[in-house]
């Protein structure tokens, strides 16, 4: 019998961190070579938590499924990472970033994590500048921030538009310089399979050589997954190709919660699809909204020249809807609104699924010069992409799925349910509730990795004997890798007629259309069933391509889209379950008259972390409900009219 | 640290050095130039100004061995950079293509094997002429019997092959320095983002004046038979 | 809108690090003009699977030109025609009708092919192993503001610290030097006053650790930074040189 115990520690919320890194058990500098620590991922949360376990003193086995560390998914992350520093002098604090952060989150997730979160968030500063991270400076030569995310206050760091890039690269060159100094046994081109318990602990992993094919086994006394996010169960996504659950979602499978699987963030101003070919999206960022207007023609179908299309003809529809916010109105409310129309049929481009971000009249009323001093990179990007420029014609934009608030469930140290397994970064659910504030994952992936895991792996260490080993021919060993090998024969031998990608790109629309902006109670259970079918269809007629003892791209994808299938039947049964709308969930049937959400704090106020049971055609999960307690903020509802 | 020996052996050590006596060659160019132009001035001073070569004894053996090693080392460096490439491409390109651009990669830098090359066979049959060929003696009044360097000059460049071999070594000296010039400034590291557009244009300037300077001599005298009224008698 | 074109690939192919190689030629009828490249190569596997013949192997992953992953050589040139521009971001409007494509691996001996055209570029990571970091731990750094740093030199910094680390300047230079990848991060941190303490050592081990890999001489060149999509100046490799002297000089 599972029960959810978050560990939140007492006291006022400003002391609960402080306090508890005291209260919290140590292991001797001296012992520490003797904990072995896995840490799986090398994005900003595990490169993070590698170099920093390994300077600490611990031996730490890192994996990541790249040629290199340094190409982790983090690397494209571009806006900016926010802090508390109230450098520019306009009010910020850490309660205040505390209070944006869990606002923004619709009050679904804990207040106690989210304000360690706000807390440290200077120290990560602090930490990315002594590494040499060039973030953006005045001419004074002190550090820039600008505001991001509809925030009041500027307290975004970045560096030009490639935040992610300089602070992983911050986390890699650490984590490198622990290797050349034999700290950290590094592993790049391997990929998890599966977790090793052994007592009910986890005791190792098992991994694949993406090189050799050969199924590896690794033993430790803790395993921590940094394996992101899972927004590429949509096929198309703004992640990268590699992006997956497979790490977290076989971790599921062996009794690891969980949590808020069907809160996924959808970003409005993506570039289009173009194709059936196309193979992910690209972001632009929201600031774009700032000048750019909104809009479809009124009329369905009309193919003329955007330029052509005369002022009363166009539908320019966040400002019709929301007046006071206009364009500005936020993420997840301009994606909605932008699906709305194109279902109605009024989209544009060759696929319908395009509304236009036209820059006309900011032209016309600023210049070309200042739009272009403004945006002259993103316009550059987009006409490359997209082959149109867009200074003379409207951008086309459409909203894409960008980050996934869902995962593994984990208490305030970051350990799962199953001791010894921890989760970090946007590979667990924990600081973001219903929606992530712009710039706040970059900040959350480098907090867990840089200052939470590091202090809390203590506290369970301590508690096991130092030099414990089982051995990799213990039996535990032997049946998680030969589960990891049946599973790719099996999919080598079913040797059908339908490409991976082709069940990808289907079930992608499947969620898409029916699991992702908005949610209806038919949709939903439509989109199991779908799942459901295409599932076994899958397991019966997928062609899975080559050898399995060699380099075989297709094989991983095919293992990847097999736990797509199931993560993706267990987002529908969360969102189904949860009849509120909050942050990024909206479910058709809960809102006003005018599309405003309506949250049920009374009945929802908690975190659903599912539990697997079986799969066995249809996957049979049970809900466990960690209640969120508000002691320090009021709950209010958004509006945004 | 590394020791000096293994310094000038690695990789970067070996770049420098290779600009390091890239340019003392550039400069002995130049002196050389400006010597050979003495041919110009008067009718005795092509020679006094060899024969005062000549005279400095120990000093010229010296700065000559210098010289020596400074082209020796300079091509064995040269040659091993060259060599390096296969080792460190195996397998080469079926189609290859220079994307142009910020690109250096032209003729001149192509060649710097091949042009180096020419310059060492060159630099043997030279001095092989010049300095230990057989000169006719004269005497000038007052002074004691040296060799006729200035009529040797003379008399080779009257003959077309002869002029003709120097100017096509001199145009591949010329091809060699068009990217050595400034290739060698930023072997040294003082070329930067701002200020290497200049050393390029400067180094075009320099290589193009400096050829001038030396085509000119064999061109002027065999296009005047070696009467021409430049040469002082 | 747009028309499909036929384009003739002709690919690398190669089973395995050992295995003899040799080029495949197959002709696309099916490119659309918006199509990126990589998506260009992912619609030649599927029509490759659904013949049950095994895809071709290329390295990607974000296809935005920023994780450095892929590194095609295409028609002889590094990430392709299009300058500042990763092979992931090049869009197959840059081709017309009926051309001819080579797609060959990145070609050196420190980078040996692992299958097709994905190649083994983990003497990068030795490289920066070697040296390419600022030794501070965790938790121990001081304000962020402390040292205030003049926007110029961040920019510059920042200009170095660009690279995507992808390959492209070793696949494009004649000698299979990797001195602007080296350079690049060299620069980043002596920049900055943060790095600017460990710069001799880091020169030093950082070189040393190229050669060592079997990376070949540089001759300035400069076609790194030709097809460097992050366009970096071979202006870093001047000052990997200085630093080096420097360093070997002061001992
Ligand atoms: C285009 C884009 C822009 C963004 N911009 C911003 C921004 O401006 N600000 C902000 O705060 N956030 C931004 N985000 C979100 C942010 O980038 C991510 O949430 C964050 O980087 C995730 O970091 P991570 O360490 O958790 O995981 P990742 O960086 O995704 O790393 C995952 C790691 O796990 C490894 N891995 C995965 N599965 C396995 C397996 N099975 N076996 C072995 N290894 C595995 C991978 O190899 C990789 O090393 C952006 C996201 C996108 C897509
Ligand atoms: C008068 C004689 C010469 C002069 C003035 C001269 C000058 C130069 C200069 C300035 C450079 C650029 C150095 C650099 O890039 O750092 C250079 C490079 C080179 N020189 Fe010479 N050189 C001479 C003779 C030779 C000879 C005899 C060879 C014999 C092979 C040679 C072979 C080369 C080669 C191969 C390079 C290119 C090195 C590289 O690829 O990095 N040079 N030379
Ligand atoms: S220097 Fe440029 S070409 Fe070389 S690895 Fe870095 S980004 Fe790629
Ligand atoms: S795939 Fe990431 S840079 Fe091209």
């Amino acid at each position: 019998m599972i029960t959810l115990d978050a560990k939140i520690p007492d006291g006022p919320l400003e002391k609960k961190w402080s306090r508890h890194k005291k209260e919290m058990k140590l292991v001797a500098p001296n012992n520490r070579r003797k904990y072995e620590i896995i840490i799986v991922g090398t994005g900003l949360a595990g490169g993070a938590a590698a170099a920093s376990m390994a300077e600490m003193g611990y031996k730490v086995k890192s994996f990541c499924i790249q040629d290199s560390a340094r190409r982790a998914h983090s690397i494209a992350a571009q806006g900016g990472i926010n802090a508390a520093k109230n450098y520019p002098n306009d009010g910020d604090s850490v309660w205040r970033l505390f209070y944006d952060t869990i606002k923004g989150g619709d009050y679904r997730s804990r207040e106690a994590n989210v304000y360690r979160l706000a807390e440290v968030s200077n120290n990560i500063i602090d930490q990315a500048v002594a590494q040499g991270v060039p973030f953006a400076r005045e001419y004074s030569g002190l550090l820039a921030n600008r505001s991001f995310g509809g925030a009041q206050v500027s307290r975004t760091f970045y560096a030009r538009g490639q935040t992610g890039q300089q602070l992983l690269l911050g986390a890699y060159q650490a984590m490198m310089r622990q290797v050349e100094l034999g700290r950290i046994e590094y592993y790049t081109r391997h990929e998890m399979f599966e977790v090793v318990l052994i007592d009910g602990k986890a005791r190792g992993i098992i991994t694949r050589d993406l090189v050799t094919g050969e199924i590896c086994q690794h033993e430790a006394d803790a395993v921590i997954l940094a394996t992101g996010g899972y927004g590429n169960v949509f096929y198309l996504s703004t992640n990268a190709k590699n992006s997956n659950v497979t790490a977290a979602w076989r971790a599921h499978k062996k009794g690891a919660l969980f949590a808020n699987p069907s809160f996924v963030q959808v970003h409005p101003t993506c570039i289009p699809v173009s194709g059936d070919y196309q193979s992910k999206l690209t972001l632009m960022s929201e600031s774009l909204r700032n000048d750019g207007r909104v809009w479809v023609p009124r009329k369905k179908g009309d193919d003329r020249h955007p330029n052509d299309i005369p002022e009363d003809e166009r539908l320019y529809y966040l400002e019709e809807k929301y007046p006071s916010f206009g364009n500005l109105v936020p993420r997840d409310v301009a994606s909605r609104n932008a699906k709305l129309v194109c279902d109605r049929g009024l989209g544009i481009g060759g696929t319908g699924l395009a509304v236009y971000l036209d820059f006309r009249d900011a032209i016309a009323h600023d210049g070309k010069d200042v739009i272009s001093a403004k945006y002259g990179n993103l316009f550059d990007m987009y006409a490359n992409i997209a082959g149109e420029d867009p200074y003379t014609r409207p951008m086309r934009i459409f909203p894409a799925v960008h980050y996934t608030m869902g995962g593994l469930w984990v208490d305030y140290n970051l350990m799962t349910n199953i001791p010894g397994l921890f989760a970090a970064g946007e590979a667990n659910f924990s600081d973001h509730g219903a929606n992530r504030l712009g710039a706040s994952a970059l900040m959350q992936g480098l907090s867990d990795g840089y200052f939470v895991l590091p202090s809390t792996i203590g506290n369970y260490l301590a508690d096991l004997k130092p030099d414990t080993r089982y051995g990799t021919d213990h039996e535990a060993f032997d049946i998680a890798a030969k589960k990891a090998q049946e599973t790719i024969d099996r999919l080598l031998n079913i040797n059908g007629k339908r490409t991976i990608i082709d069940f990808h790109r289907t079930l992608g629309r499947i969620v898409w259309d029916k699991i992702g902006i908005s949610r209806t109670k038919e949709g939903l259970k439509e989109a199991i069933a779908d799942i459901r079918s295409l599932r076994d269809e899958f397991w019966t007629n997928v062609y899975v391509p080559g050898e399995k003892n060699n380099y075989n791209k297709y094989l991983e994808f095919a293992g990847r889209v097999a736990d797509f299938f199931e993560l993706a039947e267990l987002m529908a049964m969360d969102a189904l379950n949860r009849n509120e709308s909050c942050g990024c969930h909206l479910r058709e049937e809960f809102q006003t008259e005018e599309g405003e959400a309506i949250r049920n704090d009374k009945d929802y106020s908690y975190v659903s972390a599912w539990e697997f049971k079986n799969r066995n055609g249809v996957l049979e999960e049970a809900l466990h409900k960690e209640e969120l307690n508000f002691e320090f903020v009021e709950l209010k509802q958004r509006s945004y009219k | 640290m590394p020791t000096i020996i293994k310094a000038l052996k690695s990789q970067v050590g070996r770049k420098l050095m290779t600009g390091i006596t890239g340019i003392a060659l550039m400069l002995f160019l130049v002196v050389h130039l400006a010597g050979n132009y003495a041919i110009f001035a008067s009718a005795e001073a092509f020679n006094i100004y060899t024969k005062k070569l000549e005279s400095l004894g120990i000093l010229l053996y010296m700065a000559e061995a210098g010289l020596l090693f400074f082209v020796l080392y300079h091509s064995y460096l040269g040659i091993s950079i060259w060599l390096g490439k296969r080792k460190a491409r195996a397998v080469g390109y079926e189609v290859y293509k220079s994307r142009g651009g910020a690109s250096r990669q032209n003729v001149a830098s192509r060649s710097m094997i091949l042009s180096g090359f020419t310059i060492l066979v060159f630099l043997v049959v030279h001095i092989w002429s010049f300095k230990f060929g057989e000169t006719e003696m004269i005497m000038y009044a007052g002074g004691e019997p040296m060799r006729d360097l200035r009529q040797l000059v003379i008399d080779s460049f009257t003959i077309w092959y002869i002029a003709l071999g120097y100017i096509v070594v001199l145009s591949l000296i010329m091809l060699h320095l068009f990217h050595g010039a400034w290739s060698a400034f930023t072997s040294l590291g003082v070329t930067n983002k701002s200020n290497t557009q200049a050393f390029k244009l400067g180094a075009y300037i320099f290589t193009i004046l400096l050829m001038l300077g030396f085509i000119f001599i064999p061109i002027y005298i065999f296009a005047t038979g070696g009467m021409g009224s430049l040469i002082a008698y | 809108m747009s028309t499909n074109m036929t384009i003739y690939l002709r690919y690398w192919r190669q089973s395995g690090p050992k295995a003899k190689g040799y080029f495949e030629d197959r002709t696309l009828s099916t490119v659309n003009e918006h199509m990126s490249f990589l998506e260009m190569l992912d619609v030649l596997n599927e029509e490759l699977q659904l013949e049950g013949k095994e895809p071709v192997e290329f390295d990607y992953d974000c296809r935005e030109g920023i994780c450095g992953s892929c590194n095609l050589v295409i028609n002889g040139q590094a990430h392709g025609p299009k300058k500042g521009t990763a092979c992931c971001q090049l869009h197959m409007r840059n081709y017309s009708d009926g051309d001819h494509i080579t797609i060959e691996p990145p070609r050196a001996s420190a980078f040996p092919v692992i299958k097709d055209l994905v190649v083994d570029r983990s003497a990068f990571d030795r490289i920066i192993e070697a040296g390419g970091y600022v030794s501070v731990k965790t938790g121990s750094a001081q304000d962020a503001n402390a040292i205030p740093i003049q926007k110029n030199d961040a920019d510059l910094a920042f200009d170095y610290a660009a690279c995507i680390g992808c390959g492209a300047c070793v696949a494009a230079c004649p000698n299979a030097s990797a001195s602007l990848f080296t350079s690049a991060k060299i620069s980043h941190l002596s920049h900055l006053p943060q790095g600017n303490v460990e710069r001799s050592n880091r020169v030093l081990a950082m070189v040393e650790q190229m050669e060592g890999e079997g990376f070949g001489d540089c001759s300035n060149f400069g076609e790194c930074e030709a097809v460097c999509p992050k366009e970096i100046s071979i202006a870093a490799i001047a000052d990997m040189r200085r630093d080096y002297a420097r360093a070997v000089i002061q001992g």
